[in-house]
């Protein structure tokens, strides 16, 4: 074994003593056998001549010898890279085409592995994150799994499979006031143990411990987040011990955490306070504390020895007895799973498939190019491979030349695609995942994982195997020189044809889809029935400051008039639920129906000339105005869709709904506001009027404006701060701004997969003049009889761009049919009414068929330009 | 008479057993006490030199041969010479073996 290595580990690193040996060892034996030959009366000539044609081929008796040596596996490998470098750099245009293609196409594989791994994959970034575990309520529906602070208490102190179990609210909206500034900050309100669950260690000063949070309301302590500390304190130490407001309550800064702590969502902490503080973090509740109040989730360390199934067991068991019963909507079972990713949108894990199928078949797509390109190279390198073969190679050692190319150029061009992502990435991350739908910072962690980076090289290996199999195919079935003709026969591209038919079919489905996506995402923005452009949104929130309903009446009064006096604002108007354009449900009735009949609908409270604001026809009646009040009779505006379904009949205006248990009157009908995809059908809206809730505290505002919202939101800010300064504002960003954040899955799927659509058409046009051009010149001596014998120079490129015209017009028609079935898949990200589908396939197979007719009418002239002579000439 | 599959090995081991030989010797030997019956083909005999080589049952070293030419001179190793010992008596049981079985009537 040991002399085998150093007989290999000589064979290579000795390589041309060992040469030269082999060579002196069978000269000598010629040498032996001429000087037999001439002892039995020759001529040295004679002798000479018999010797060698006993002995047999020198070069190949000299190869097997090196085989028989066991010529190792890395000096073959030496010689054939050497090999292939020496073939990339006579052949540079090709080269480039295949090291550019890789790149780009593992670019997206390595994007989408990024993607998948930030937002689905990693674990939490702490010690020992494999024993972390969320504890989520089930509702039999989705939804965010959030339970009580008592229900998260009695499942504390019952669980015994986990090592401790900490309560965090990590999105905590908390309006701070410290050294003369006041502004939102998002923060967390989490129990004590959350630290050291965590592994978290305090840069300055300390976390609150139990004691602290053991009773409601009276450890007013804070810890800041390093960033804030930075920023906000200019990372002084004397921060310790000082006091801040949040949310008009003082607390005393008693630590530091240390920078980039582990996130538990994507939005980064500005803060931590103690869950026993929850009165004061989470105002949606009459008393966030009751058991009524679900606000907290649930993260826990695994026991040692203890497993997931453990812990799901034993959670199913020690669950709060009143959860048994519930309804469908209320907490009423436990989820145990391992922390993973930073998704909270269902949409992402389908797009992030989406995208990932995507980049495999831009792949594949890429392999059958390069196959095709290299296969075409193959062809004319027959001759080379011919001499090599008959010098002793065996054709396993030209697949494996061939094979060793390939993974040269597959290599480096996945390296490139790994660096060329990471500039894709921090583009994406900037696009799209800064902020979220209300305007808060994100923080996604993107950095490429080793896993992602081994992952993108296997594929990428993986492609180059598979794009070497038809030049391989080829090169093995070289002729040895002499044995034929050298000059290969007319390349067959009927199986060239049906790949870059598949090529084409491929590029017209990507482009349309991503057409398609485009589309949508515009299409929310510009609004069926709304118009989001010239609109700004503010959120107010008079309850953080402890406003009664009363005096935010007022507030709300005053904030509207002074808003109304710019001179840059046209209307302004605001919703009590949720935010614009969305809001809550509620269930609707005809006052005859029985309980069961009731309908489901979206519901939001508005204010006077809401629909105006967002330009939304009014179909029949009136919009709420200043006349309904708290006082006068309770009315209420229905959607298109909801009145058709209500009475068929028509006669809306002036009849009885019940919304949930109030009866109003309709007083209007305004058109279906389409903010939907495809997936979900129409909804039904009801809205009734912002002052009919006396207990409206918060609101969020749109303001109709007449210049460029963006430019406004400062000053639109300052108006309502005259009113009073102390009413927290946040969330002050455009409509369009919060569109775009919300339809996020549609505009990365649009530009993802326009990316692949434009490489895959690039690739099918490249692909086309490529075999195109391969065929003319192999037929140069056909055109050129045609030429002589009278054929016209128009009918010759008719010729060539028709046969080229075929291949796309089928590839086209197949992409089509695979556009209508991917549209379906996609069909949750798509806004837009599926009528107009059609103008997309169309546009897109339109735009692939004139690009490959282009691609083709290149090799065509040059075919039409052939000089009989100069072709009948050629051997 | 081409040689049986397998068996090239065991006549090479032979061959430099007595003492080191030099390829084209070790063919003439062969051929020799073979009594020109067995032709051993140099396409086969140098890849299995240089194969037995790596298998450490012959060294080489370089040496004058008889004519005063610089040649290449395998001989047994420790190794190769029990190599050549269990092949011997492999061969001679395989024979034995064979030739009862021809025998029989």
């Amino acid at each position: 074994m040991l002399r085998d290595l150093v007989h290999r580990t000589r064979a290579l690193f000795r390589r041309r003593t060992v040469e030269r040996e082999l060579a002196d060892e069978l000269r000598f034996h010629l040498e032996q056998s001429v000087e037999r030959h001439m002892a039995s009366g020759m001529t040295p000539t004679e002798a000479q001549r018999l010797a060698r044609l006993e002995f047999g081929g020198i070069a190949q008796i000299a190869e097997a010898c090196r085989d028989a040596r066991g010529v190792s596996v890395a000096e073959i490998t030496l010689q054939d890279l050497a090999y292939g470098w020496r073939t990339m750099r006579r052949s540079p245009m090709l080269s480039i085409a295949a090291v550019g293609t890789m790149t780009l196409a593992t670019a997206a594989i390595a994007c989408v592995g990024s993607l998948a791994d930030a937002l689905l994959w990693r674990a939490i970034p702490v010690d020992a994150s494999d024993s972390l575990i969320t504890v989520a309520a089930t509702r039999g529906r989705p939804g965010d799994g959030v339970v009580s602070y008592p229900d998260y208490v009695s499942l504390r102190d019952r669980a015994r499979t986990v090592n401790g179990l900490a309560a965090h609210y990590s999105t905590a909206p908390l309006f701070v006031v410290a050294g003369g500034q006041a502004r939102e900050v998002n923060g967390a309100v989490v129990s004590a143990n959350y630290f050291p669950l965590l592994g978290m260690q305090p840069a300055l000063g300390r976390f609150f411990g139990a004691e602290e949070d053991r009773v409601p309301d009276r450890d007013r302590v804070v810890v800041l987040g390093y960033d804030l500390w930075q920023s906000w304190f200019a990372a002084s130490p004397s921060a310790i011990g000082s006091v801040l407001t949040i949310n008009g309550s003082g607390f005393t800064i008693i630590g530091v955490a240390r920078s980039r702590p582990p996130g538990l969502t994507p939005m980064p902490v500005g803060l931590y306070i103690p869950t026993m503080m929850l009165r004061v973090g989470y105002r949606w509740c009459d008393d966030a504390l009751a058991v009524s109040c679900t606000v907290v989730s649930m993260i826990g360390r695994l026991a040692p020895g203890r497993t997931l199934a453990d812990a799901s067991s034993e959670f199913a068991a020690i669950m709060p007895a009143a959860w048994a019963g519930a309804p469908i909507g209320e907490n009423r079972g436990l989820r145990v799973s391992r922390p993973r990713g930073m998704s909270e949108d269902d949409q992402e894990p389908r797009l992030v498939a989406t995208l990932g199928v995507v980049a495999i078949v831009l792949l594949i797509v890429c392999c059958a190019n390069l196959g095709g390109l290299l296969s075409a190279q193959s062809a004319v390198r027959q001759t080379e491979f011919g001499v090599r073969m008959s010098l002793g190679a065996g054709p396993l050692r030209i697949v494996r030349q061939v094979l060793t190319e390939s993974l040269l150029l597959a290599l480096v061009g996945g390296a490139g695609g790994l660096l060329l992502s990471r500039v894709f990435m921090a583009a994406l991350a900037r696009m799209f995942f800064a902020m979220d739908d209300e305007g808060h910072p994100l923080s996604y962690d993107f950095s490429q994982s080793a896993g992602v980076t081994m992952a993108t090289l296997a594929v990428a290996v993986a492609a180059g195997v598979l794009f070497a199999v038809l030049p391989a195919i080829r090169a093995m079935r070289a002729p040895l020189i002499g044995v034929t003709p050298a000059r290969s026969t007319a390349p067959r591209w009927s199986a060239a044809r049906w790949l870059l038919a598949a090529q084409a079919a491929i590029a017209v489905a990507m482009l349309a889809i991503a057409a398609l996506l485009a589309f949508s995402a515009r299409s929310v923005l510009e609004g069926r029935n709304y118009d989001t452009s010239h609109v700004a949104l503010m959120r107010v929130r008079p309850r953080l400051v402890q406003y009664t309903p009363q005096r935010a009446q007022q507030f709300h009064h005053q904030v509207i008039e002074r808003l109304r006096a710019m001179g840059s604002v046209e209307s302004v108007s605001m919703v009590g639920l949720g935010s614009v354009l969305s809001g809550g449900s509620a269930r609707v009735s005809l006052p005859t129906w029985a309980p069961e009949q009731q309908l489901a609908v979206h519901y939001n409270e508005v204010g006077p000339a809401y629909f105006a604001t967002l330009r939304t026809p009014i179909v029949a009646g009136r919009e709420f105005d200043d006349r309904d009040t708290a006082e006068s009779p309770r009315v209420a505006i229905v959607t298109d869709s909801l009145a058709a379904r209500l009475w068929p009949e028509g006669a809306w205006i002036g009849s009885s709904i019940v919304i949930g248990q109030t009866r109003r009157e309709v007083v209007g009908v305004v058109a279906d506001l389409a903010i939907h995809s495809r997936r979900d059908s129409t909804q039904f809206w009801a809205f009734a009027p912002f002052w009919q809730n006396s207990g409206q505290v918060d609101s969020r505002l749109a303001i109709r404006t007449t210049g460029d919202p963006a430019l406004l939101l400062p000053d639109l800010a300052r108006e309502v701060h005259r009113v009073d300064p102390a009413v927290p504002i946040a969330e002050t960003i455009t409509l369009p701004t919060r569109i775009a954040a919300l339809t996020r899955p549609v505009r990365v799927g649009a530009l993802f997969i326009g990316y692949a659509a434009a490489l895959a058409m690039l690739l099918t046009a490249v692909g086309l003049y490529a075999a195109l051009a391969f065929a003319v010149s192999a037929r140069t001596k056909e055109i050129g009889i045609r030429v002589a014998l009278g054929a016209a120079g128009a009918r010759l490129i008719g010729s060539i761009v028709g046969e080229g015209l075929t291949v796309v017009v089928a590839g086209a028609a197949i992409g089509v049919a695979l556009a209508a079935a991917a549209t379906k898949v996609v069909a949750s990200l798509l806004y837009a009414p599926a009528a107009a589908d059609w103008m997309f396939y169309a546009g897109s197979a339109g735009l692939v068929t004139a690009v490959g007719v282009g691609a083709s009418l290149l090799p065509a002239y040059r075919a039409a330009a052939v000089q009989p002579i100069v072709a009948l000439r050629q051997d | 008479m081409d040689l049986p599959q397998g068996t090239l090995d065991l006549l090479i081991l032979k061959a430099v057993a007595l003492e080191p030989q030099h390829g084209w010797g070790v063919a003439e030997r062969i051929r020799q006490i073979s009594n020109e019956a067995l032709k051993v083909n140099q396409g086969s005999l140098y890849p299995a030199l240089h194969r037995l080589e790596r298998r450490g049952w012959i060294k080489a070293t370089w040496d004058l041969s008889d004519n005063n030419r610089r040649a290449k001179y395998y001989e047994l190793t420790k190794a190769g010479r029990r190599r050549l010992e269990q092949q011997t008596d492999a061969w001679r049981s395989l024979t034995s073996a064979v030739n009862l079985l021809l025998d029989h009537h």
